[in-house]
């Protein structure tokens, strides 16, 4: 609070002007008290020691200014640096007139006070001294001699009748006192023109010695307020020795118009005698009230630089610290208008006004982001939740959006390629290759909307996708992009294929088999009945019908039974299960019984386990060993069967690959496309479902099969199961996580 | 130097042998008729500076300061009554006399000398100074006095310079005696 108060004190304004006005009230004194003003001539010596404390009080203010300014300096503080500038700008404005006007006025101060002298007015005023004295001097002469003949005639007259005479006397001289004293001062008579004043003026020691010696004393005397006298004193001489000698002194007065000039002579001599004594102290006194003022004048005016400089600075301090608020973000900051209404002001309001629009901006700013961010949220969120991928691409084929779906379905880790090329993607992924090209025309093509089916086998192992595409109009400054919607729609085509299969199954059962055994007890019956009875050319004819239609039901219904069996829906019983031992199981059936055949393996002894139903892998191998020999065996022939395994490797999947080739006339190529479909077939005989059933099993496990004519001949099925992949649902979802694993192993 | 002693007077040169300085050599009180008379005997040896400033017309003002106080055991003295009077000794060139004048009665005397001028200064008689009947009995009181030269009165100018240098401010210590009943 008292910090607070002197605080006030020492920045205020009015205080300050309060204390300048005050000490130049003062310096006003005490310079009419230097120039001898009798008002204030008491007042001069405390006026002096009033004016040095205020000057003290300036510059202990001013010093609180210079260290507040100094620290602020050192501190940084915004605007110090141009404080510190006007400061000292203000100060050499100020200082340069003061220092010119300071040494002018010294000077003319000295010649000034020197020109008041002057030796002939000295000698002239010594001259009117000494002519006073002169022209008095003759009038002493005759006082003398009156004086010294009333002192002869007082010598004959007797003490007791001394005082008559001096009333006598003293009427008949014009004197204005007459005393007759004792020779140690004494006074034995006194005669005066007004008996009222005081006692008579006895002459002084130094008079009375000079008397006893013998001596006449006439002088001038300024006695009292009565003006000048001469004074004649002399002894008495008595012409008896033995009679005490006596004193005689007699006071003229000196004529009225004689003193009032002789006055005036002592009066001006006295004055400039005494001026001229104290024409160094003048000097001195001037120049101290002159220097008392100027320096006043100067710690004002450094007050007053400081204290503009401040209140200059303030508002521009003001925005320095607002601009530095603004800089670091912070636009709610509101400055303090300044009081006056200059161009500080209104640059502090416009200021504020800028502060304050930037803040609305930043708001709306700040709003709109946050709706775009919550329906971008929203977006994902629908995105995430959708069962399909979606995927967008720019022109170049860059990933630009993709949902968490998308990634499960084609085995990849949408954070990690977001924004890559999808070729790059690709060179890091093979199997998503065939994927990409039959993406690429339709999105280079900008075509409007397109759909495709896409098979891939990758680590999910085989997988339709079902994609569709459409080009999303770009807006003002965007370019356009392609989003793509993708199903994996293997299982669904699975299951419609199985429901299809399943009907045609249950309407052959229906429709076929359950007519056959009719047809074939009917035939039999007939036989049977009419076989004995007919002669026997017509019994032979029968007995062949008859026979032909029982063999050809009884084929029709294994036919049946066959068909139905591949319709029927999987049962699989998955265990983990080596490849490699269950062939050479299925092949050492064929060595056993069979010379016609040969069958050589190359298996891969580092093939991984998998999981895998042992019962329909034996009668796939079954079929595919079958179907060899039938193909390349023959009349004589040998038939010549090679059955090879081993592991294929690919980045983000492991497949085991079981190759079985014959040494037959290979697929013909017409139907190398479809050879995999139900009743396609080259042979004779046959149901037409073994290679159908083989693509059905591998299926079921999550594999591929493809047949191929190899170039040294014959024919090549080609197997593929996934590795370490669980074939029962949710396998793929298993895989995309294995790979997340992989994906956080390696950050 | 030489030159400034011509112009003295003769009474001077045997006084500035002595000390500048005002000493009080003696003072005494008499009661008589319930009134305390005061004499006192003061040497006046004033510096040459203020015999200068004198010889040149500056009026040198003296003042005699008289205190009469009781005596208190526990705490400081009781001033009874203060008394000052002021003289004024000032050259009349005119004449080549000393006025003496007293300033508390106007007063005028003229010596033809500075020597008797200081003289009659420092040789108080029968100067009044108190009322006995402002005095208790069974109590101890004393008076001191002080002679000085007020520098105050000095021309304006002359004071600053009287401030600041020596051989102006000219006084003499306190004097002290006690006032019998």
């Amino acid at each position: 609070m008292a910090f607070k108060a002197l605080t006030r004190i020492t920045l205020g304004f009015w205080p300050v002007a309060a204390l300048f006005v005050l000490l130049l009230i003062s310096l006003y004194l005490m310079s009419a008290a230097t120039q001898n003003s009798q008002q204030f001539g008491m007042l001069f010596s405390s006026l002096l020691v009033i004016n040095l404390l205020g000057l003290a009080v300036l510059i202990i203010l001013i010093g609180a200014n210079l260290h507040r300014l100094w620290r602020q300096y050192r501190n940084h503080v915004p605007g110090s640096r141009l404080a510190v500038r006007l400061v000292i700008m203000f100060i050499i404005l100020a200082l340069t007139p003061v220092s010119v006007v300071y040494y002018f006025s010294l000077q003319f101060l000295q010649h000034g006070i020197d020109s008041w002298f002057d030796v002939r007015l000295e000698k002239t005023l010594e001259d009117a001294l000494e002519l006073s004295r002169t022209a008095l001097d003759a009038k002493m002469r005759e006082y003398r001699k009156q004086t010294e003949s009333m002192a002869k005639e007082l010598a004959e007259t007797p003490s007791n009748q001394a005082s008559f005479l001096l009333n006598d006397l003293r009427e008949r001289s014009g004197a204005a006192e007459l005393t007759l004293l004792s020779q140690d001062g004494r006074i034995l008579a006194s005669s005066t023109v007004n008996p009222t004043t005081n006692l008579p003026h006895r002459p002084d020691d130094n008079i009375l010695f000079q008397l006893r010696q013998g001596l006449t004393y006439v002088g001038l005397d300024p006695i009292g307020e009565s003006g000048l006298y001469i004074r004649v004193a002399l002894q008495i001489s008595h012409a008896d020795p033995m009679t005490e000698s006596r004193l005689l002194q007699a006071l003229y007065p000196v004529a009225e118009r004689m003193s009032n000039l002789a006055d005036s002579v002592q009066a001006g001599y006295s004055q400039y005698q005494e001026l001229s004594y104290l024409r160094k102290p003048v000097k001195i006194s001037f120049t101290l009230t002159l220097s008392l003022v100027l320096l006043l004048s100067l710690l004002t005016a450094v007050w007053a630089a400081f204290y503009s400089a401040r209140r200059l600075v303030a508002p521009i301090r003001v925005l320095a610290i607002g601009t530095r608020a603004v800089a670091s973000g912070d636009y709610n900051r509101r400055l303090p208008l300044p009081p006056n209404n200059d161009e500080l002001s209104f640059l502090v309001q416009s200021f504020n006004d800028m502060t304050r629009k930037l803040a609305q901006a930043r708001d709306s700013a700040r709003e709109s982001q946050d709706k775009v961010e919550e329906h971008r949220t929203y977006l994902a969120t629908l995105l995430g939740r959708l069962t399909s991928g979606v995927l967008s691409l720019n022109k170049t084929m860059e990933l630009r959006t993709a949902n968490s779906t998308a990634g499960h379905i084609l085995g990849v880790d949408i954070e990690q390629v977001l924004g890559q090329s999808l070729d790059i993607i690709c060179k890091e992924r093979p199997y998503l290759q065939h994927f990409v090209d039959i993406l690429q025309p339709h999105v280079e093509g900008m075509e409007q909307e397109w759909r495709e089916q896409v098979v891939l086998f990758g680590a999910g192992g085989r997988q339709i996708l079902m994609c569709r595409g459409a080009l999303l109009p770009g807006g003002a400054g965007q370019e356009a992009e392609h989003v793509i919607v993708f199903d994996d729609v293997t299982t669904l085509i699975q299951a419609q294929r199985d429901a299809a299969w399943g009907e045609v199954a249950r309407r052959l059962a229906h429709e076929i088999k359950n007519p056959l055994t009719p047809i074939q007890l009917s035939a039999e019956r007939l036989r049977h009945k009419y076989l004995k009875v007919m002669d026997p050319k017509d019994a032979e004819v029968l007995d062949r019908s008859t026979h032909t239609i029982v063999q050809q039901v009884e084929a029709l219904k294994e036919m049946v039974k066959a068909f139905s069996e591949y319709a029927r829906p999987p049962q699989l019983q998955l265990r983990t299960l080596d490849l490699n031992q269950l062939i050479n199981e299925v092949i050492d059936l064929y060595r056993a019984d069979d010379k016609a055949v040969r069958i050589t393996t190359r298996l891969d002894p580092s093939l991984p386990h998998i999981h895998a139903d042992p019962g329909r892998l034996r009668q796939l191998l079954h079929n595919l060993i079958k179907n060899g020999i039938e193909a390349a065996g023959g009349a004589n022939a040998v038939a010549h069967i090679s059955i090879t395994s081993g592991c294929v490797q690919q980045p983000g999947f492991k497949v085991a690959e079981i190759r079985v080739c014959d040494t037959g006339p290979g697929f013909p190529g017409e139907i190398l496309a479809n050879i995999f479909e139900p009743y396609v077939t080259t042979k004779p005989k046959g149901t037409g479902l073994g290679l159908a059933i083989v693509k059905k099993i591998v299926e079921e496990h999550g594999g591929v099969v493809w047949a191929d004519n190899p170039r040294e001949g014959g024919a090549c099925i080609v197997i593929c199961f996934p590795v370490d992949s669980d074939l029962t649902e949710g396998h793929t979802h298993a895989l995309a996580n294995h790979h997340t694993a992989e994906a956080g192993g390696k950050q | 130097m030489g030159l400034m002693l011509a112009y003295l007077p003769v009474g001077f040169t045997t006084a500035s042998v002595q000390a500048e300085g005002i000493e009080i050599n003696n003072v005494e009180t008499r009661l008589v008729e319930n009134v305390y008379w005061l004499n006192a005997d003061i040497d006046f040896n004033f510096s040459n500076k203020t015999l200068d400033a004198l010889k040149n017309g500056v009026p040198i003002t003296i003042e005699l300061n008289i205190v009469v106080s009781r005596h208190r055991d526990y705490l400081w003295d009781e001033t009874i009554a203060t008394l000052q009077q002021r003289y004024q000794l000032q050259y009349h060139a005119l004449t080549k006399q000393y006025l003496l004048k007293n300033l508390n009665s106007t007063s005028i005397q003229s010596h033809s000398s500075l020597k008797t001028a200081l003289a009659a200064l420092g040789n108080i008689i029968n100067f009044p100074l108190l009322d006995k009947n402002l005095l208790e009995d069974h109590q101890q009181y004393s008076a001191r006095m002080r002679a000085s030269v007020d520098v105050e009165a000095l021309p304006v100018p002359l004071r600053l310079l009287a401030y600041i240098t020596s051989g102006w401010r000219l006084s003499s210590e306190w004097y002290e005696w006690p006032l019998k009943h």
